[in-house]
């Protein structure tokens, strides 16, 4: 039977029918076994490929072939061409799918010598049609002209099947020196079947991975190993507890020097490598590696931390304190934004400013955002409590928040991100305090009384509480360099009643409380449409964002008026 | 490398080596059948061993874990076509074999099994038991023996069955005899092929009525009838019927392909001509085996049990049987011949109870292995019939031959008629092979 059969043959399944048959065919294929040497592990669906060189599957390689009949590789800031497949590019030209000159082309890069990829054109993604120079990438690496900060992330961008312009020069590059210029459409990575695309060669995916992973573990600078590799921790109690700050300081995790009761060096921005456990060692003694809880190096049995929250009296006492945490989450989030709104816009700043200031940004913003979740989902709580069509939505702010000592409370103040605010969110986020007590109780009722779903809902709120503390921490550490000049732009000052911007605010605030009330009252899926409109309300165009912006821009404090609405009423603290 | 064949139940697929059947939808037969060298490739691979399967050019000397013992050089039957002319081969047999020397064979035996596979000694001869003391004697200190090393012993014996007597049977109970009763159908032909010598009773009463009571009470034995079949009488059904009606259960069908005594002249064998006829006559008997099957019987017709599970256990070798393998005959002379049929013929003698001589050994099966015979190597019956019979290699013609094949092409075609393919994928089970085969319809 011609090739073709033989193919097709493939695909039809011979039945085994006695013992020796059925050894053949584990599985009624005919072709059955997996190769020693081909795990199963390399099959893309499967595998853990990354880009770093990856451990299973280096999907970097993926982008050697994007250029039709042109192998190449992308060692660090270049793009060199390493095999020309010249007869495809014949029988291509036969078949007239490319130009004669595309072929003469394709022949001289053949012919032999060092070639680079001097410039690409084409569709870049997200970045639009660009002309790129390799030489010219990674600045401005931000912004609306923003270049992909090396060659093989250009090669990301291209878009399947679109038309990519390639320059190649000569190696070494010299003035006047040889050119190839060709264009094509950037291949595909899968072909028609789904399957990786025939233009990979069996191999060629694992032809660079880590080995062995051991060493990879000791030097791995990506963030794969972020939870069973960090690069630094709190290092263990010594025998002796102890409140001393200095035990507080996070140190090297893989150092060498295991000595107990001693304090390790503290972490630096230098390169540890000189006092951490060298690649042969990691083979030998991976074992004294300490397991890290809660941030700290453990040396003996952890013991969690236990809440003493105790269950709350009935059904109403419940209501109460779901009400007033849902205000307390509001009122964080007034706090939040007011801190985010006051600092300095990116554009205004440069160097490690910026990117720090703008790291601030992000990080108080996705706590924020965080925030929003979980008054929604303390109200889904309350909501499962309640029960439509009784439940109203609790929406009002708290009219006080607690402070870092259990059991007492300090006024909502949204304000600039002073260090000293920095330090007020840190102590409110720190774990077993102010806000976990808010919720231990409920915790601890709705264990006795309610589903896992709602129990879940609380606890990823107590726990979510722990990231933000860590990300208060961080953005302690970012800011710590500069004075409030160098990255606030508001003083502690509220923008004028009458003033346009803040009224527009305060209206805008007015009715994304409204909308959120209906959709919440409701429920999904019949509150979508508002609470889309809610959305879009906070992000879209014109909308809080943007309000926020304005007010922010005239260096006044980005504040949130109650609004007189009864359904918002402000929310005391449960006695 | 492959044979295509059709049975009620579709197309098929055996691919030689390693013996696998495979179901072919009318698609792929089609392209199977059409076009020439070029399924090759996926042959190969389903041709090629997988993990466990021995290579099957490969000469094997295994240890000797059976023997057969010619105990008796005489017989009081006079069967025309007895190889063993009545037991003394012409003279190589001259006498019966003697305590000391049974023993020492057991006790090489015993010494150079392989102790994690059964062994077994058999009873040959001439007539066994015209030699009853040393049988039992054997019997009894082959077992000693064998406890004494562990080892799983068997016994079996072929004899006639005319001069089986109560502590005969006793003994085949009480040690779990495998028996096979030479009986070639009712009492005509069994008095006309097997005259008892010199005497005017029949031989065919007297067998009956000494066998009837291990038929009636087997115990644990194993009993099977064993008709030889010549050119003279084709009639296999009526035979069949015949010996079921004794009380066997259980018959195999031997036919005479060659005539042991004389060279040139055939004598009773099946000829050229017999053979379309005589597989004619054996796939009656089977297809009345295989409808008796469907209903939930067993099968029989020993020689269609027999390759319906060989069949589905996938036997495959190089080798017809394990003479010079596994397996010796040792005449009373103490000499260790690789069959009890060759008992005096120089090229099989390979040593005797002090030990084997390992190069005639490894001449032997060498010499023998179905790559080494011409005829063989296109066959797609190599790695089943294996060459048949090293004594009737004589009488290999094409007729012959294609009898073999006839015959297992039907026997692949019951498989796959009477085998549930989906209950075997999912309990195939690599069992032994030391059950009876009860094939059903799920």
């Amino acid at each position: 039977m011609s090739k073709s059969e033989l193919n097709a043959l493939d695909h039809i399944k011979l039945i085994p029918r006695n013992a020796p048959a059925l050894r053949k065919s584990r599985e009624n294929n005919p072709m059955p076994h997996l190769v020693a040497g081909n795990p199963v592990s390399t099959r893309l669906e499967s595998g853990i490929g990354n880009c770093f060189p990856g451990l299973e599957c280096d999907l970097r390689n993926l982008e050697r072939r994007f250029f039709p009949f042109l192998e190449m590789d992308m060692p660090g800031n270049e793009i060199t061409l390493v095999r020309v497949d010249l007869d495809g590019a014949v029988a291509a030209r036969r078949k007239d799918e490319i130009t004669q000159e595309a072929l003469c082309a394709y022949t001289t890069l053949a012919a032999g010598g060092a070639w680079v990829v001097e410039a690409l054109a084409g569709s870049f993604g997200p970045l639009g049609q660009l002309k790129l120079r390799m030489s010219d990438l990674g600045t401005p690496s931000t912004g609306a002209r923003r270049r992909p900060p090396d060659p093989w992330t250009a090669v990301r961008l291209l878009t399947e099947g679109t038309d990519v312009d390639i320059v190649l020069r000569r190696s070494p590059v010299k003035k006047g020196g040889e050119k190839v210029s060709l264009t094509g459409k950037r291949t595909r990575y899968l072909g028609e079947d789904g399957a990786l695309a025939t233009m990979f060669l069996p191999g060629e995916l694992t032809q660079s991975l880590c080995s062995p992973w051991t060493h990879d573990f000791r030097d791995c600078a990506c963030y794969y190993w972020a939870s069973n590799h960090p690069d630094i921790a709190l290092p263990p109690f010594p025998s002796e507890p102890t409140n001393d700050p200095k035990w507080y300081k996070a140190v090297p995790w893989e150092r060498s020097d295991r000595t107990l009761d001693k304090l390790p060096e503290p972490a630096t921005y230098n390169d540890p490598t000189p006092i951490e456990l060298r690649h042969y060692e990691i083979n030998r003694r991976w074992q004294v590696l300490n397991f890290v809880i809660e941030r700290r190096e453990q040396l003996g049995p952890y013991e969690q931390q236990h809440f003493a929250g105790k269950p709350l009296a009935n059904k109403q006492v419940l209501e109460a304190h779901l009400r007033y945490a849902a205000g307390v989450e509001l009122a964080v989030v007034q706090e939040y934004l007011a801190a985010a709104f006051s600092l300095k816009s990116p554009e205004q700043l440069s160097g490690r400013l910026r990117d720090d200031v703008r790291a601030a940004h992000s990080e108080i913003m996705r706590i924020a955002i965080g925030e929003m979740r979980h008054l929604r989902a303390v109200n889904d709580v309350l909501a499962s409590l309640i029960k439509r069509p009784a439940y109203k939505p609790a929406l009002g702010v708290a009219t006080k928040i607690p402070g870092v000592k259990l059991g007492t409370y300090v006024p909502v103040r949204p304000q600039p991100l002073t260090k000293d605010a920095l330090q007020n969110f840190i102590n409110v986020e720190a774990p077993s305090e102010s806000v976990d007590g808010v919720y231990a109780d409920i915790l601890a009722t709705l264990e006795q009384r309610s589903s896992s779903e709602e129990i879940q809902a609380i606890r990823t709120v107590m726990a979510e509480g722990e990231d933000h503390y860590r990300t208060f921490l961080a953005i302690q550490e970012w800011l710590s360099p500069y004075t409030h000049d160098e990255y606030l732009r508001i003083a502690d000052v509220k923008p004028p009643p009458d003033d346009d911007s803040y009224r527009t605010l305060q209206e805008q605030y007015a009715d994304l409380l409204v909308l959120l009330y209906k959709a919440y009252k409701v429920g999904m899926p019949q509150g979508a449409a508002e609470l889309n409109t809610a959305r879009n309300a906070m992000i879209g165009k014109g909308g809080i964002v943007a309000a926020a912006e304005a007010v922010a821009r005239k260096g006044t404090l980005v504040t949130f008026v109650t609004p007189k609405d009864p359904r918002f009423t402000a929310v005391a603290p449960p006695p | 490398m492959f044979h295509r064949f059709r049975s009620g139940a579709g197309e098929h697929l055996l691919v030689v080596p390693y013996s696998r059947v495979f179901d072919l939808s009318a698609d792929l037969a089609r392209a199977f059948d059409q076009s020439g060298a070029d399924q090759a490739a996926l042959v190969d691979a389903l041709a090629a061993p997988e993990p466990g399967e021995a290579p099957l050019g490969d000469v094997v000397m295994p240890t000797p874990q059976s023997i057969s013992l010619n105990v008796s050089s005489s017989c009081n039957l006079a069967c025309s076509y007895c190889y063993a002319a009545r037991g003394s081969f012409g003279g190589a047999q001259d006498r019966p074999m003697t305590w000391d020397t049974a023993r020492a064979a057991i006790d090489a035996l015993v010494e150079r099994a392989d102790p994690t596979a059964p062994i077994t000694i058999g009873f040959l001869g001439g007539e066994p038991f015209l030699n009853r003391a040393l049988v039992h004697a054997c019997v009894e200190y082959a077992q000693m023996q064998a406890a004494r090393s562990r080892l799983d012993i068997r016994f079996s014996v072929t004899t006639n069955g005319t001069l089986l007597r109560p502590d005969d049977l006793a003994l085949i109970r009480a040690h779990r005899f495998a028996v096979t009763v030479s009986i070639d159908g009712d009492k005509d032909v069994q008095n006309r092929q097997r005259p008892r010598a010199g005497k005017v009773h029949d031989s065919f009463a007297l067998l009956r009525a000494a066998v009837a009571p291990l038929l009636a009470d087997p115990g644990r034995t194993k009993i099977a009838a064993r008709a030889t079949v010549t050119r003279h009488d084709l009639d296999l059904s009526r035979r069949f019927a015949a010996i079921l009606e004794i009380g066997f259960p259980e018959i195999g069908f031997a036919p005479l392909r060659v005539h042991a005594t004389r060279g040139d002249d055939v004598g009773d064998a099946l000829r050229d001509a017999d053979w379309p006829l005589y597989l004619d006559a054996l796939t009656t008997v089977a297809r009345s085996e295989i409808a008796r099957c469907r209903n939930g019987s067993m099968i029989r017709l020993t020689n269609l049990a027999v390759a319906l599970k060989q069949i589905r256990y996938g036997a495959s070798s190089p080798y017809p049987c394990g003479a010079g393998g596994g397996y010796f005959s040792v005449a009373a002379n103490g000499r260790w011949y690789a069959c009890h049929r060759a008992i005096g013929v120089e090229d099989f003698a390979l040593g005797d109870n002090a030990g084997l001589d390992f190069e005639r050994r490894r001449r032997f099966v060498a010499q023998r292995h179905v790559h080494a015979q011409a005829a063989c190597r296109m066959c797609w019956a190599r790695y089943l019939c294996s060459g048949g019979c090293h004594q009737e290699a004589t009488a290999r013609t094409e007729s012959a031959c294609g009898f073999v094949r006839g015959w297992l092409e039907f026997c692949f075609g019951a498989y796959c008629e009477l085998s549930d393919g989906e209950a075997m994928r999912r309990n195939c089970v690599e069992g032994s092979c030391n059950e009876q085969v009860r094939i059903e319809r799920a």
